[in-house]
Order: C-alpha cells, then structure tokens, then sequence
C-alpha cells in the first residue's frame, strides 16, 4: 500500500463508518468520530462506562490524520503502513464488515417479476505455515441452488449494483443447499486446491526439524533418564517446524443475484 | 500427508446465527475494505523481507538486512548475533522480530536484557520497531502481555521464574549472551528450560577462541549442533587438536552465528585521532596532592577503607569541589578514628589555599579553540557541577548529562546540546541510544580505570552516522597516579585507536574479568612509586596483544 493509497482506504473507511468530515486534504483528514467508533478505535472503555452510567451526553473524540510526514511540527498522527493505528483500523473492519448480505439491484418493470438466486460468497485465507509462513486469498461463490462454484467471486460481485433491501419487483429463490452445508463444500474445495498444491515446502520443514531433533537426541544420548530440558526441546522443535495448513474465512455472506449473472458465467 | 489442515470454526456458527436472526449485516463498503486490508497483510512469499516496509522512518544498513536475512531464512530463526559493537544488533534483533510478527509467527516474547537496559530497549521497539513492548514491573505482566522486555535477575528468582517457565514463547532475545557461557549457573540453567520456538542470542564479545563457551551458549541455542558433551571434549579439547577439526568447528559454528566487522561493513567509518594533554598542577594544587599522598603514609593500615587515599588522589586530579565533598564525608562518617578524622579535617583547610584549577583552565584553552561542539566527560558530580559554572563565567553555555536521568530527560539534554549549548559535560556514556552524532570532539577530563567505559564514551560519537574524523583529547596530570593509567591503559595498548571488540578480546585473553580492581590493588599493595611502575609494566606487557601469533583478531589499528 502506497501512502496514496492509504489515504484513500482511510477516506473510505471514515465515509462507510458515518464520521462527519472536519477537514480534507490530500494528505490529512480530520473527522468527528462516531460513538461506535470511538468505542472501537480510542481505547477508552472507562469513559464510555462513565458515559453509559451517568447518561452523560456522549463525547465521541475527533482524529486528525496525516498520510505525509510533515516538517514543521504538526498535531496530526502520521499514518504509514506499519504504523499501529492503521493496523487497528484494519482490525477493525474485520470487525465491521465480516457478515453481510445483499442483493443484485435488477432494474425491473412491474410486468414481470424477476427471481434473485442465492449464492454463498466466502473470502477465504489459507496459511501455509511451519518455521516460515506464506498467504493465499481465496474469494469463493456456491450457487446454493445448483452447486455451482466459482473462484474470483468478490471480482464478479464489484461488477455488479448491488443493495442491500431487495429490490422491487424482485424475490429470492429459497436455497436447496444449506448455507451450512455450503460453507463445508467450499471448505472441501480448499482443501482439493492445497492438496494439489505442490508440497515440498512441508517437505523441507520436515526435513529442518528431523535434523534437529537428531541433534537433540544426539545431544542427550549418553544419559539415562531424559531430564526435563529435553522433553521441552523436543517440544519446541514441533511447535516451530511442523507444517500445518490455517483455513481462515475473511469475510462472507449472502448474495441474491439474477439469473442473468447465472447465465454469463456459462 | 505431509501437513495438516486446521479450519478456524468462528466464522461459520457466527454467521448462521446472523441468517437465524436476519443480521445484522455489514455495509458493502466496509466489507471490501474488510478484504482489501486483508489482501495488503498477505505475505506473499516464505522468504524475503515484509519488515522493512512497515518501518520506512527506521534505516537499515545493507548488512543488517543480510543479517536479518540470513538469521531467518539460513538458521529458522536460531541465532548468535555477534556483530562487533556500534553495527546495529539491537536493529538486526528488533528486525528479525518484527519479521516474525508481522509474519503472524511469533506473538508471544520475551527480552532478556541487562537491568540498566531494560526501559531502553522497551523504547527502542515502541519508537523505532512500533512493537508494543512493556517492562516487566508486576508479576501479572508475564502473563498478560505479549511483548514483555526484563531483567535476567528478575525473570529467574521466584516467583517470577514459576510463571515465566510456565509461558510458551515464540520468541526469546537475549542480550549480552556471553554472560550465560557458564552452564553451571543458575542463568544458564533458567534459560535452558525456558520454552522457546525462535532464539536469539546477542553478544558483543567474540567468544569464538574459548572453546568451552562457544559449546555451552550453542547448546542453548541448537542442543547437539556441537555434539554432546562427551563427542565434543574427544574432537576438540583432547590432545588430537588439529587444524582439519578446528576448520570443521568454524563451520558449524558459523551455521548458528554471524559476526559483522566493521571493515566488512563497505561502511566508512572515520578516523580517531587521539592526543594527551599533559597537564601540569599549580603548586598549590600539587601541595595538596603531596598532603593527601602523605596521610596515606600516616594512616594505619584497617583505616584504607574509611580512608580512601586514591580516591582522593584521583579526585584532586579533577578538581578540588570532588576533593571536598569526599573529604566532608569522611569526616563526618561515625566510627572511624579520631585521627583520620584530624587528617580529613586538616586536609579541608587545605583545600582552601588551593586557588586555580589547572586543567579547567586547560579544558576551556581547547573548547574556545575549537569551532565545533564538546563534549567532555569527568567521573565526578562535583566537577561536573563546577565546570558548569566555570564555563558560564566564561560566557559558555553547557549542559549537564548524567546515567540516572530518566528517558525523556535525556532526549531533552541531548537536543538542548544540539540546539543551544556548546558544552555537555557527562559523567556517564549515558548508555546506548543516546546518539551525539552531531559533535567531533570528546574531552575526558578524568579517564575511567574501566577500559570499557572508555570505549562506551567515544562510540556515543564514533558510530555509524558520524562523517567527520573524531577527535579525542585525553587530560593527564603529570606526576600523579592519572599518569600511570594512562600509561598503562591507554598508551601501551592504543585502546583510543582500537575497537571495543579488539580490547574484550584482550581482557577475556588474559582472564581478566576486573581490571578495575586489579589496578585498585596494584596502588594499595604498593609501598613506591618504583613498585607501582613495576607492577604496572608487568600488567601492560600481559596486556599487550602479542603480535607473532598471526590471528586474525591481532589488534590492527583502527581508521
């Protein structure tokens, strides 16, 4: 993320969350936090149970940010990539945008009504994982109809106008497979993609930790009853190298979409 | 299979309850921005760097990233930083840790560091590392923090030591690692049962040349990489001790360690150019001198303690305030004699003919010769104290340091010297962190007996960032006690010229773990000044670095 674009997500954010905007620049913003987001990004539980016991009128603080490192002395946070409250806003969304549900905004007349078939859409992270870490995202649709998968799905629903009421002249197909049954197949499909995936990498972490653990043997050959030292080691020594896979679902939800979007995808 | 797959169930009973109750749900905003700042924190590759982008204010020198590097990806995170002082294996550590927590590999830490290091470190990872480390001040702290920066002392005594033992760590730093070669302390013994994935132990010292250590802070760190015990006595400390087999043991040490030197840096480091001042004392000055050198002689030998003649020697050498407050002390201290009393007394009456003070007047000669700033370091508070005001009087404006001051205390000192001083007088190197980059030119007003804290002094200035030549100024009082150790220490052995790496060699060489008694004992068994030469040549020639053995380490001079 460049500090450009850091800014926008920022703006972004600030705007889906209702926080009025006090000023704006193309490397500050300033804005009037909302109560919930003040509970969410300023830390300060005891004024907010100070607030809640006394009904004192709510305070919500306001947050001055800067994407450039300025000069002169300024009393706006700078915000880069590693700093701490970038990170906590991140976190945040996780927070606020992990369940959702919308609709395809069909532009309909009354002559006809249009039905809006139900898709599962989950974001999904995979985790490659032993003394060294790598990442995958999955985005991942389930027609909950037909059984249809599709990968790329959050790139086929940012193409689309999208609502969150449904729309007029518009109803929604009942599912025939359950949201939960869903999630598993997708699951299922995950787990196909990473035991296709090439495995040497758990090969090798295996092979790290083998050599260790001779050592460690090696180490304590020659002494009759194990002390404890050892068994901690040889504890440690799984902990770090044993591969393992982390299934992680983002975020996901429900999309009703109409059977025109079906059909593109044939 | 080869690995196996956890799913994280949370999301799922979570969401089934929402359809249940018909939400709530998210806006379509937030939930892109939910994914995208997932996307930024994906970690693309096992290897390479994702540090670095997150600490763009932090700079890092090439071979502190090849460090970083190498530690991670070449030992699985289990390493000796030995870098030679002033390289940066503070950074290198604070690096390789935020590797492994941006990674999502090492949540839970714990530092280990020198008590007088411990609120420093904690503000090195907040400020320069943005890591949320706290010093270890509650019990409760263990357990409730991730990032939880103490003292060795501390962790290991009860009832730390039940808890600390109990917490499953990622990652362990260990600062000043050398101090842990002996595995049968009760240090050693603590961190060999600390649970730990990731390690790393940094020292300053070279410990490659006794064999011994290097077995036991390995063995800490990778059990059995040098073999057990027995395997390693038999290959490399019996007889059949050969080159072949120390070739073998260099690489296998070089596996768990890496050790920066400053010429392999491509770093250009500037000169130090050293010049002594000898001073000469006024003959009052020298008359109190010789009084104090006198008491001595008249003074039974159980009154030495209460009666610190060296002390006083070395601090008429500084200036007469340090004299007096020592001698007032004494005087008034219960239960010494009443004749050391009389002489303390009689000596404060002294103290008032003396009417100058030579090497101030020196000290002032050279900072209005010079253009730039200075900073002159003496041993005592009441020099300190008097400087400052000497100085003012004329029309210098200087600024007072000392080790006890808190943090921001510091950093204020630091920047109001930068600012608006000429002068910092110090009595203290003031510990790692203070970075006084912007000054050329030290004074040591007195010299240390402790050869490392000489070495602390000129690396506030002489450190990466310095560009211009350092120059050092070192007072001595001709015909006092401050000469021979001047001789001795800082003559014979060019310890202003060589690194700090090159002088802990030397002192580890000899077994010599406390020059600064060594020497304290050198004066007090001493009946003449005859003797005192004697035993202060035999002390340099075992000092002095042999040449002929052509190691590698032989003390080069150093520009």
């Amino acid at each position: 993320m460049l500090q450009k674009d850091i800014h926008d997500f920022l703006d972004r954010y600030f705007t889906a969350n209702e926080c009025e905007m006090l000023e704006q620049g193309n490397d500050l913003l300033h804005v009037q936090l909302t109560i919930e987001l003040d509970k969410l990004l300023m830390n300060r539980p005891f004024y907010w149970h100070y607030q809640e016991l006394t009904g004192a009128e709510p305070n919500p603080m306001k947050l001055k940010l800067q994407t450039k490192q300025s000069e002169e002395d300024s009393d706006g946070e700078f915000v880069h990539f590693g700093s701490p409250r970038l990170h906590q806003i991140f976190q945040s969304t996780r927070q606020l945008g992990s369940y959702i549900r919308l609709y395809e905004n069909v532009q309909q007349n009354e002559n006809a009504y249009v039905p809006l078939v139900p898709w599962l859409g989950l974001n999904i992270k995979v985790s490659y994982q032993c003394d060294r870490k790598k990442d995958f995202l999955h985005s991942i649709g389930l027609n909950l109809i037909n059984g249809m998968m599709v990968s790329e799905f959050q790139g086929l629903l940012e193409s689309k106008p999208l609502t969150p009421k449904i729309p007029d002249y518009c109803y929604t197909m009942s599912t025939l497979i359950r949201p939960g049954s869903g999630i598993k197949r997708i699951e299922q499909y995950i787990e196909q993609v990473i035991q296709d995936d090439d495995p040497q990498w758990s090969i090798d972490a295996r092979k790290r930790w083998q050599e260790d653990e001779e050592l460690l043997d090696h180490f304590y050959q020659d002494i009759e009853e194990l002390p404890e030292s050892y068994h901690v080691e040889k504890q440690a020594l799984k902990e770090l190298y044993e591969p393992k896979v982390v299934i992680q679902i983002i975020n996901g939800g429900m999309f009703y979409l109409s059977n025109h979007t079906l059909m593109n995808l044939n | 299979m080869t690995f196996k797959i956890q799913h994280d169930q949370s999301w799922s009973t979570d969401f089934i309850k929402r359809l249940d109750e018909d939400g709530p749900w998210a806006n379509w905003e937030l939930y892109k921005l939910a994914l995208e700042a997932e996307e930024s924190l994906i970690i693309p590759d096992f290897l390479g760097l994702q540090a670095p982008k997150h600490i763009p204010h932090v700079q890092i020198l090439p071979h502190q990233l090849e460090v970083t590097r190498k530690v991670i990806e070449d030992m699985n995170g289990k390493g000796i930083l030995a870098d030679e002082v002033g390289l940066g294996k503070t950074i290198e550590a604070g690096l390789i840790m935020k590797e492994y927590m941006i990674r999502g590999l090492a949540k839970k830490i714990l530092i280990l560091v020198p008590a007088s290091l411990v609120l420093q470190w904690t503000h090195e990872l907040n400020t320069k590392f943005l890591i949320p480390a706290v010093p270890q001040k509650k019990a409760y702290v263990w357990e409730q923090y991730d990032v939880v920066v103490s003292s060795i002392d501390t962790a290991k005594r009860s009832p730390h030591r039940e808890i600390v033992l109990d917490q499953d760590y990622d990652l362990i730093i260990i600062d000043e690692a050398h101090k842990l070669k002996n595995k049968k302390t009760k240090n050693y013994d603590f961190v060999q049962h600390l649970k730990k994935k990731y390690c790393l132990l940094l020292t300053a010292t070279p410990i490659q040349n006794r064999i011994q250590e290097v077995f036991n802070l390995v063995s800490l760190l990778k059990p059995g990489h040098l073999g057990n015990e027995e395997y390693f006595d038999e290959a490399y400390r019996s007889g059949r001790y050969d080159v072949q087999n120390e070739e073998k043991l260099k690489q296998l040490i070089n596996k768990v360690m890496v050790r920066t030197r400053r010429e392999d840096t491509g770093l250009k480091w500037p000169k130090r150019i050293v010049k002594t001042v000898p001073i000469t004392l006024s003959p009052t000055e020298r008359k109190l001198y010789e009084s104090i050198t006198q008491a001595r002689s008249n003074t039974a030998y159980e009154q030495h303690h209460a009666f610190s003649t060296i002390t006083l020697q070395r601090e008429v050498c500084s200036s007469r305030e340090a004299v007096f407050l020592t001698l007032k002390a004494m005087a008034e201290k219960e239960g010494i004699s009443e004749s050391a009393r009389e002489t303390a007394i009689s000596l404060m009456y002294e103290i008032e003919n003396v009417d100058r003070n030579s090497k101030a007047e020196k000290a002032l000669e050279i900072i209005q010769s010079i253009d730039g700033k200075v900073i002159i370091f003496t041993e005592y508070r009441a020099t300190q104290l008097y400087l400052q005001w000497y100085l003012q009087q004329h029309g210098i404006k200087s600024v007072p340091f000392r080790g006890g001051f808190k943090r921001n205390k510091k950093d204020w000192m630091t920047q109001l010297f930068k600012n608006h001083a000429k002068v910092l007088i110090a009595t203290e190197a003031g510990g790692e962190g203070i970075n006084l980059q912007f000054c050329q030119h030290i004074i040591n007003y007195d010299l240390p007996w402790n050869p490392m804290r000489i070495e602390q002094r000129i690396g506030r200035i002489h450190r990466i960032g310095q560009e211009h030549d350092v120059h050092i100024y070192n007072f001595a009082t001709e015909n006092t006690i401050e000469e021979h150790i001047l001789r001795l220490l800082y003559e014979k052995i060019n310890l202003f010229e060589n690194v700090i790496g090159d002088l802990d060699e030397i002192l580890s060489r000899v077994g010599m773990k406390n020059i600064e008694q060594h020497i304290r004992d050198i004066f007090y068994e001493s009946d003449t000044e005859g003797e005192i030469r004697v035993k202060m040549d035999n002390l340099t020639s075992l000092l002095t670095y042999p040449n002929d053995e052509g190691d590698a380490y032989a003390s080069e001079g150093h520009s």
